[in-house]
């Protein structure tokens, strides 16, 4: 900095950003303004910035033109600081005497006028060109990451996660809410497009999960608190009472067959209701971990306190403890994978598709089961009233692209109603009609599978169901007419059917928002999460260290769900082995001279990093409990705390820059 | 005026300068979203970012109201879902003392406004500021510092008035 | 919603398009939902889909020149299932409605003759206008005339044309005025000065007579001081709530049964007969779909002792029109005509599966046309229609 003589030299450059930007703002006019504002000495305009000819061009200016600081203007700030601060570095300059200009999504993306855009462009420049004069040379703090993972939610994505992780010799905490872990998934027939069976691809990973030494697997659980940050959470995991103890249980199930309860008679989750359990359960045969599980709610011992308690006295391992408290587990890991995934649109919410009233109104889940070979009719499909179906109509689009409901294609449903006539056709030869507004099926395989099924002799029509309801003519058999245009020849038919599917769309968990809370990450108004970059930070969260898998960010298949589980692994894995993360300099800091020793900071602290020095009767903050929000800073009656990054001359400058105000004008 | 002038004058009609403070994490962010949306809206708002409405200090407001803005905007995380937990409550606090000074200092209620917009919520950037802009346009400018200079003036006159009539009565 | 007012008098594309409705039409995704819920649907050369796609081609002459529009009753079937929520029944079809009645070279003569009565007399019959109040007279209980004593009122009821002249009309208006004073609720009527209020769908096929009815009766009302207005016609509630409005005039309205859901402790007590009848209810399209009022209608029927509720197979947002809105009322003569059945024949069908005693209605076009469907299906014998008011008022008789 010596050569500079203590003079500051601005280096001013604004991105096109092909034509993003350059296509509304006057580049030109705007390098040529910058030009003439204090302390600049060189302004540029280029077509990409952020390539490397663009970094190249700042880190040769700053050599030969010995800047010591730079200004880009280009896009959000969120996508490309991180760029701009290294090639600032690299030239040998502290990364924090640069200051980035929101031209692109703030300004050109969002405006019409080019003059006004330009103006606005100008703006904040000249407020940029300030502020930075203000900047001073820091240090990235870092901190260690603890090499631990967490795990919310054991579907496929969460299995997938964990095993990736696990095998990469990483301890994993993997936390599900049902008993068993498996999701969706596991209540799956068969997958599209090939058609495999979802239970032989899944339940291997399932028992690797259970069987892998580097992973902790707690089903029936809960994650209650997440505290503190990327690399070091504090996390509280509340267990449920299973009312078993887990390492006493060998899955034996004859507490379920002693049980006081001679018949299962309760509605059976994994089943959808089609079928019963008791109130002690197996969910389902290759549940993992093969516990069983005792349902308070349903137990006759719990609802009255009377109950022989036959289960208890059957097992001779003594594993049946029904005065199980819920117990909490706290762990400390360094990053969190969040895979809470979805669940299906409540079909009842479509009022005049009769689901509820009707019996042979069925989800497209419910079908899952029904033709599974392990659900409640061993694969036969018989229906609710005991008849089997000689035609069914595929409702698509339930509760989907639809403004009364949910707004969004869920993607999948074309696909999976595809993959259902094809296994209805072959269980049960009946005629089936797809009612459909537009068939999706993009990725790979799919518009062939498309074709097959379409070969199978599977009718398509195109027009949304308008209404189901009986068939007058038909008393005994309550067939059910499905109405709707067929658009394509512009008639309005009526197609009497013995069976209805709706398929039903993938909306948000109902409890999205609080887990959303809990982890301090974003849902967007529909309730999924928010990554971090639709595109080029898709498994990230705006909170660093937390990422997500699966449908809990929007609905998808399993091919893609697998993919972002192991996106998301490698993601965390990246932290992790780097063992440490640099942290923003942005903390507070207090300038003792001037505190008055008020405490007026103390209380506004939530992390506790401001305490009161008794002797010195003077303020102290802890750096490394500081997060620098700011907060004390703005509330200091001496103006004696300091934010790094967030000065207050800073920030008074670029007022000053945005409102082109001058001390000198303003006093004569 | 020919036809052509008129409608000169009228594009280049007095636009409202609006300093505005987003959060990093919710409102700055909702107005990135905007951009990749590409809701439009009205460019008369300047952001500075801030890591926390938290940090937005009072001064800072008055400050752009005396040199010259025309209204301000802070947009913070919504109440619960502040990033660092509570300091958009912090900000609400000061806000609600600082809504009575400025309304004492005579600056209409509509130039001062403060906004929790979600990280999701482009839109709501759009319907904000389009809606403030509006409220300001009707109102006119606040120009603060040309009244500081006419106040100067008048200062100024009846000072050398009192002091030539000292002179006199001297 | 509200739809610009010149956009209503001459329809090119350009108003249509510059309506509300204008982006929304290009959102369209030609589901068929519209078509599929119409229950005149099948009838129509151009069901409502078409009809977008054609706007959205540009093909406004061929539009007009059909009569698909002329079998709409209004029912808001296609609007309430719209995925797009385009607003079908309120805005767009009316448009295109009114053009082609305009363009059509025969106006049927049923409809014809009842455009010219709402014109001449304020109401369809074609009755005359001093006798509108003459039912007052066989009421048991006194009715105040704001005209005879115009001092301010908390209620104003709009009792409009059907209740006020057909003779079934008049027994739920007797009804009524009982319930009123067994409430003590302070009401009054307009008699003879009220007019038909232009309602929602005869009379937005002819603006112009639309306009002078809501121009007649905004005078009149704001002679009155009044706090509420009620009425016991959901067709006049959607004149008022979505048409005057239009015009400036934003009364407080509510339809006579949520109206009275408000004083249902009051009024169950009062309630001390055993009716120990089997209910059916058929939804309005107005109070239902429209208004969003299905559980009041349902709730203050089982307050009732000994009804039974029992219901159809298309209730609530799924209910089949009566076929009486949207001028279909005096157009039974045109559907038979196209050999199309009368949607009141379709739904007495429904109401007599359910094998209930009483067909409960809410709207005074209902009771005519379903005991006429009745009487066609010979069931006349096993099932009466009544209003949900008479009923109402006879479970409070001793």
């Amino acid at each position: 900095m010596s050569s500079t003589n203590g003079k500051i030299k601005i280096g001013f450059y604004i991105c096109h950003c092909g034509t993003n930007i350059a296509g509304i703002i006057d580049v030109q006019k705007v390098v040529d303004y910058a030009a003439t504002l204090p302390n600049v000495v060189v302004s540029k305009h280029y077509k990409y910035m952020c390539s490397d000819p663009g970094q190249e061009m700042i880190q040769k200016d700053i050599k030969d033109n010995e800047l010591n600081r730079v200004v880009v203007a280009a896009c959000s700030p969120l996508l490309h600081e991180r760029t701009f601060r290294n090639a600032t570095s690299q030239a040998g300059l502290n990364q924090f005497y640069f200051q980035m200009v929101n031209t692109r999504e703030q300004n050109a993306w969002v405006h019409l006028d080019p003059e006004a855009s330009t103006d606005k462009a100008m703006d904040l420049v000249r407020s940029a060109v300030n502020r930075v004069a203000f900047h001073k040379p820091l240090e990235k703090k870092t901190v260690p990451i603890k090499p631990d993972v967490l795990v919310v939610g054991g579907g496929i994505a969460g299995i997938h996660a964990s095993l990736t992780l696990a095998n990469a010799g990483k301890k994993v905490y993997l936390v599900e809410r049902d008993p068993t872990i498996g999701g969706h998934m596991a209540m799956f027939d068969k997958t599209f497009p090939t058609l495999d069976c979802a239970a032989c691809i899944l339940t291997p990973k399932m028992s690797a999960v259970k069987n892998h030494p580097n992973i902790t697997m707690w089903t029936y659980s809960e994650v209650v608190s997440v505290d503190g940050y990327v690399g070091n959470f504090q996390v509280k995991v509340k267990r449920k009472p299973r009312y078993i103890i887990d390492d006493l249980c060998v899955g034996c199930l004859d507490c379920i067959e002693a049980c006081v309860y001679k018949e299962p008679r309760f509605f059976d989750e994994f089943n959808q209701g089609l079928s019963k359990r008791k109130p002690v359960y197996m969910p389902f045969p290759q549940a993992t971990p093969q516990l069983v599980v005792i349902d308070p709610e349903t137990c006759i011992w719990f609802k009255t306190g009377k109950c022989k308690q036959t289960c208890v006295e059957v097992c001779d391992r003594k594993a049946v403890d029904l005065n199980q408290q819920p117990t909490y587990k706290e762990i400390e890991v360094g990053t969190i994978i969040v895979a809470t995934g979805f669940q299906p649109f409540d079909a009842k919410k479509v009022y005049y598709y009769g689901y509820g009233t009707y019996p042979n109104v069925y989800t497209a889940l419910e079908v899952e089961r029904l033709i599974n070979a392990s659900g409640p009719t061993s694969g036969e499909v018989v229906m609710r009233d005991g008849s089997r179906p000689k035609s069914i109509a595929i409702v698509h689009c339930v509760g989907s692209r639809d403004k009364n409901t949910n707004l969004w294609c869920s993607r999948v449903c074309c696909l999976y109603s595809l993959k259902l006539a094809h296994l209805l056709k072959e269980h049960t030869h009946a005629n089936i009609y797809n009612f459909y507004i537009d068939i999706r099926t993009p990725g790979k395989m799919m518009d062939e599978f498309y074709t097959r099924i379409s070969e199978e002799g599977v009718k398509f029509i195109r027009g949304r169901v308008a209404d189901i309801y009986p068939d007058t003519n038909d008393e005994e058999h309550r067939r059910l007419i499905v109405k709707a245009e067929d658009t394509l020849i512009s008639e309005i038919i009526k197609v009497p059917v013995d069976m209805v599917v709706l398929s039903t769309g993938l909306v948000p968990r109902d409890d999205a928002q609080d887990v959303r809370r809990m982890l301090n990450i974003s849902c967007s108004t529909e309730g999924f999460f928010i990554e971090r970059h639709p595109k080029l930070a898709p498994v990230n969260t705006f909170t660093d260290g937390i990422f997500l898998a699966g449908c809990c960010q929007g609905p998808k298949d399993i091919p893609d769900t697998v993919a972002q589980a192991g996106a998301a692994a490698a993601e965390a894995l990246a932290l992790i082995d780097l063992g440490y993360i640099e942290l923003e300099p942005n903390t507070a800091f207090i300038v003792e001279e001037e505190c008055s020793g008020c405490k007026s900071c103390v209380p506004l602290c939530p992390y506790t990093a401001i305490s009161y020095d008794e002797v010195k009767k003077k303020a102290s903050i802890n750096e490394a409990l500081c997060k620098g929000c700011g907060t004390c800073v703005a509330s200091c009656p001496s103006g004696s705390i300091k934010q790094n990054l967030f000065e207050d001359e800073e920030i008074y400058s670029e007022i000053d820059g945005i409102l082109n105000y001058k001390m000198e004008e303003a006093l004569c | 005026m020919l036809k052509i002038e008129i409608e000169e004058a009228a594009s280049k009609q007095w636009q409202p300068k609006i300093v505005a403070f987003f959060c990093n994490w919710c409102t700055y962010t909702a107005a990135d979203l905007a951009g990749v949306s590409r809701i439009k809206h009205a460019p008369n708002i300047r952001v500075i970012r801030v890591m926390c409405s938290g940090r937005v200090d009072p001064q800072f407001i008055l400050d752009s109201f005396a040199k010259g803005a025309d209204g301000v905007l802070i947009g913070g995380c919504h109440p619960g879902d502040c990033h660092y937990q509570e300091g958009n409550y912090k900000f609400l606090r000061r806000f609600q003392m600082l809504r009575r000074v400025v309304d004492s200092l005579g600056i209409e209620k509509d130039r001062l406004r403060l906004e929790w917009i979600s990280a999701s919520e482009g839109d709501k950037v759009r319907i904000v500021v389009n809606d403030m802009v509006a409220k300001i346009k009707a109102l006119g400018p606040l120009g603060l510092p040309v009244k500081y200079k006419e106040w100067a003036n008048e200062m100024n006159v009846l000072e050398s008035e009192i002091a030539g009539k000292e002179e006199v009565y001297a | 919603m509200i739809v610009e007012l010149d956009a209503i008098r001459g329809v090119t594309l350009d108003t249509i398009y510059d309506s509300s409705e204008g982006t929304l039409i290009q959102t369209c995704i030609q589901c068929g939902t519209c078509a599929g819920a119409c229950p005149y649907g099948e009838y129509m050369d151009y069901p409502p889909r078409r009809i977008i796609k054609m706007l959205q081609h540009g093909l406004i002459d061929k539009v007009f020149n059909t009569d698909s529009m002329l079998k709409c009753v209004n029912c808001y079937a296609c609007m309430m299932k719209c995925p797009r929520e385009i607003h079908l029944t309120e805005v767009l079809l009316q448009l295109v409605k009114e053009q082609t009645v305009i363009k059509l070279p025969v106006v049927p003569p049923e409809l014809q003759k009842a455009l010219e009565n709402n014109y001449r007399y304020g109401n369809p019959m074609g009755e005359s206008g001093r006798k509108r109040a003459n039912w007052v007279q066989t009421s048991t209980v006194p009715i105040r005339i704001l005209s005879q004593n115009p001092e301010p009122v908390d209620v104003l009821w709009f009792v409009e044309s059907y209740p006020a002249y057909h003779p079934r009309g008049q027994d739920t208006c007797r009804a009524i005025a009982k319930i009123l004073s067994a409430l003590d609720v302070d009401f009054a009527i307009l008699g003879n000065e009220e007019k038909s209020a232009g309602e929602c769908g005869l009379l937005s096929w002819e603006s112009g007579l639309a306009e002078a009815l809501v121009d007649y009766n905004m005078a009149i009302l704001s002679k009155y001081k009044f706090n509420r207005i009620i009425t016991s016609d959901p067709h006049a509630l959607d004149a008022f709530n979505f048409r005057y409005k239009m015009y400036g005039f934003k009364p407080n309205v509510t339809h006579i049964v949520p109206f009275v859901m408000q004083y249902l402790d009051k009024l169950k007590p009062m309630l001390r007969k055993t009716l120990g009848y089997s209910v059916t209810y058929h939804d309005s399209c107005c109070l239902g779909r429209h208004n969003n009022y299905y559980e009041e209608p349902r709730t203050l029927l089982k307050s009732i002792q000994g009804v039974k509720l029992i219901e159809m197979v298309h209730n609530r947002i799924n209910s089949i029109c009566c076929g009486g809105g949207g001028g279909g009322m005096w157009l039974d003569t045109y559907f038979k005509s196209q050999n199309m059945e009368r949607l009141s024949d379709i739904r007495i069908r429904e109401a007599i599966d359910t094998g209930a005693d009483v067909l409960a209605v809410v709207c005074p076009y209902e009771i005519p046309r379903f005991e006429d469907a009745l009487k066609v299906a010979g069931y006349d014998k096993k099932m009466a229609v009544k209003d949900i008011m008479e009923l109402v008022c006879e479970a409070m008789e001793d």
